[in-house]
């Protein structure tokens, strides 16, 4: 049993008997951003895909909304409100954006609720409008990033995870895609847990976050306390 | 000259129907399905079942070899494919394995239907003029069915949910399944649809020239060289390949003596290749 919105408990996850992560365990309450920070290889993306199902842990709980998820199947855990925009984002590339979005929507049956989805979601992203008909391969990182978090919304989620959405952006355009994490966590009301080597900017935008080191939690905290935080200075902060 | 262009519209729309089939297989399982060629023959020797043997009508026929072939692809993704691509981690075992399958087919089918050349006789007998060339209504027929089917299977993959499902499929697996697509559903529905296309090609061609047992491996390796013309996986590319071969065949078989005619394409395939490996739509790898 969990009590809390979401939890993951003592998760640790192997490649070929390789432990990447090791008795890992995240909980929040609705509503809230939690960041993901850690060096590279700490085991951030691991620790997500596990959440998804994409890679089943080899031992620990996962739970969501009250009900235990962790046997469940990557495609159906769509369905129960999760979405992931993975690393290095995969937009479909010889698809238009407009084909791109509606891949989100593809289990879901109320054609009305999906037109008026896509509508909200291309008033968010005006980019996106003005591009409709292009080939999302051909889109610069930045609207990428958009066109998969608004591939992502299309499914409705309510718990939304996003793996180093910054990942290659310039500072500016960083900067919209934090402003827009915020903005669909306030408006939707999207749970949001956020993986990011851009520490500064994750701690910013999150209430709380977990810092992965070698495949462990080796610090937690608000995300307003671990900013001050020395050892969070020195190693993640550029001092 | 008219009579050329007409006999390589015909193959080239018949063609299109092999190559897109195998191109919708690679593109979704990333398997060079080697037993395309068998495929299409079962479609052929299904055809001339129903209709020389159980006297049923050509639609029928028809319909059955696109049914029938295409759950023979079902299985194979189900029970074969889907299986060694689990569990093996390099890609010559899925090699093996279609060529495995290709063996299968081609032996159950000697087996079931003899070695004998099977045909039927033509659907609608007449011929048309077209200015100086003569087209027999049966090929007429042939070749209007084929567009049809060609331009279904285009609006189905372009405009359809599952359609658009494939696509995705095919350019990102994890990412599909991120958008909660149950891919092994649509894996199998792939693996299915291009092998009905090839149990239809067969099953039109056999009103035109018949069809025996042993045609698979050359079949399956026009579909080669077709994928190869165009870009393997992309079906414009398919297309592409498929209407050059049509005509280059067309145009080879009215100028040059019998089996001269494969053998200039081969090396005019290398000379190609050697310029254009990815083929004329293809990506370079890479
Ligand atoms: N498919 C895989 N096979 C084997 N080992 C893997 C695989 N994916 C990740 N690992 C290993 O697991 C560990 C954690 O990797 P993970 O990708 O989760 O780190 P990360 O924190 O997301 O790093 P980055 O910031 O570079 O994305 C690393 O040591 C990595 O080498
Ligand atoms: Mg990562």
């Amino acid at each position: 049993m969990s009590t809390r919105y979401f939890e993951a408990r003592d998760l640790t996850v192997s490649y070929d008997k390789v432990a990447a992560i090791r008795d890992v365990s995240i909980g929040f309450d609705e509503g809230q951003v939690v960041a993901l920070i850690g060096a590279n290889g700490a085991g951030k993306s691991t620790t997500l895909r596990a959440i998804t199902g994409l890679k089943r842990p080899g031992r620990g709980e996962i739970w969501f909304e009250g009900e235990r998820i962790d046997q469940i199947a990557p495609a159906k855990l769509v369905e129960r409100g999760i979405a992931m925009v993975p690393e290095g984002r995969r937009v479909f590339p010889h698809m238009s954006v407009r084909d791109n979005l509606l891949m989100g929507a593809h289990t879901r049956e109320d054609k009305a609720g999906v037109a008026s989805d896509l509508e909200r979601i291309l008033t968010r992203f005006p980019r996106l409008r003005e591009r409709l008909r292009q080939n999302a391969g051909t889109l610069s990182g930045g609207e990428q990033e958009m066109l998969v978090i608004g591939r992502a919304l299309m499914t409705k989620p309510r718990l939304l995870l996003l793996d180093e959405p910054s990942l290659g952006l310039a500072p500016l355009v960083v900067r919209d895609i934090a402003r827009l994490i915020l903005e669909i966590n306030r408006d939707e009301g999207v749970s949001v847990i956020l993986v990011e080597q851009n520490s500064r900017m994750a701690l910013r935008i999150s209430q709380y976050a977990y810092v992965l080191e070698t495949g462990r939690i080796g610090l937690e905290g608000a995300s307003a306390e671990l900013i001050d935080n020395a050892h969070v200075r020195a190693l993640y902060l550029g001092g | 000259m008219e009579q050329i262009l007409v006999n390589g519209a015909i193959l080239a729309a018949n063609y299109a129907l092999i190559a897109l089939g195998i191109t919708l297989i690679f593109s979704i399982m990333n398997v060079l399905n080697f037993a395309h060629g068998q495929m299409f023959m079962f479609g052929g020797l299904i055809v001339y079942w129903t209709v020389a043997q159980l006297g049923l009508p050509y639609a029928v026929g028809l319909a059955m070899a696109a049914v029938a072939v295409g759950l023979i692809g079902m299985a194979f993704e189900v029970f074969f494919f889907r299986r060694v691509m689990r569990d093996s981690t390099r890609e010559e075992n899925t090699m093996l394995l279609a060529v495995g399958t290709a063996l299968l087919l081609e032996n159950a089918a000697l087996s079931l239907f003899g070695e004998k050349q099977r045909g039927i006789p033509p659907i609608v007998t007449g011929v048309y003029r077209i200015g100086d060339a003569f087209l027999p209504a049966n090929r007429a027929l042939v070749f209007g069915i084929s567009l049809v089917l060609i331009v279904a299977i285009l609006l189905f993959v372009t405009y359809s949910k599952t359609g658009r499902a494939m696509r995705a499929l095919a350019q990102d697996r994890t990412a599909t399944l991120l958008m909660g697509v149950d891919t092994a559903r649509i894996s199998t529905l792939g693996f299915g649809l291009g092998a009905a296309l090839a149990g239809i090609a067969g099953g039109l061609l056999i009103t035109v020239s018949g069809v025996n047992a042993g045609i698979g491996t050359a079949i399956s390796t026009k579909a080669f060289i077709m994928i190869m013309i165009g870009g393997a996986g992309v079906v414009s590319g398919a297309l592409l390949g498929a209407v050059a071969l049509g005509f280059i065949e067309a145009f080879g078989y009215a100028y040059l003596p019998g089996s001269l005619t494969y053998l200039m394409i081969f090396v005019a395939l290398i000379l190609f290749l050697l310029i254009r490996p990815q083929g004329i739509m293809g990506k370079p790898w890479g």
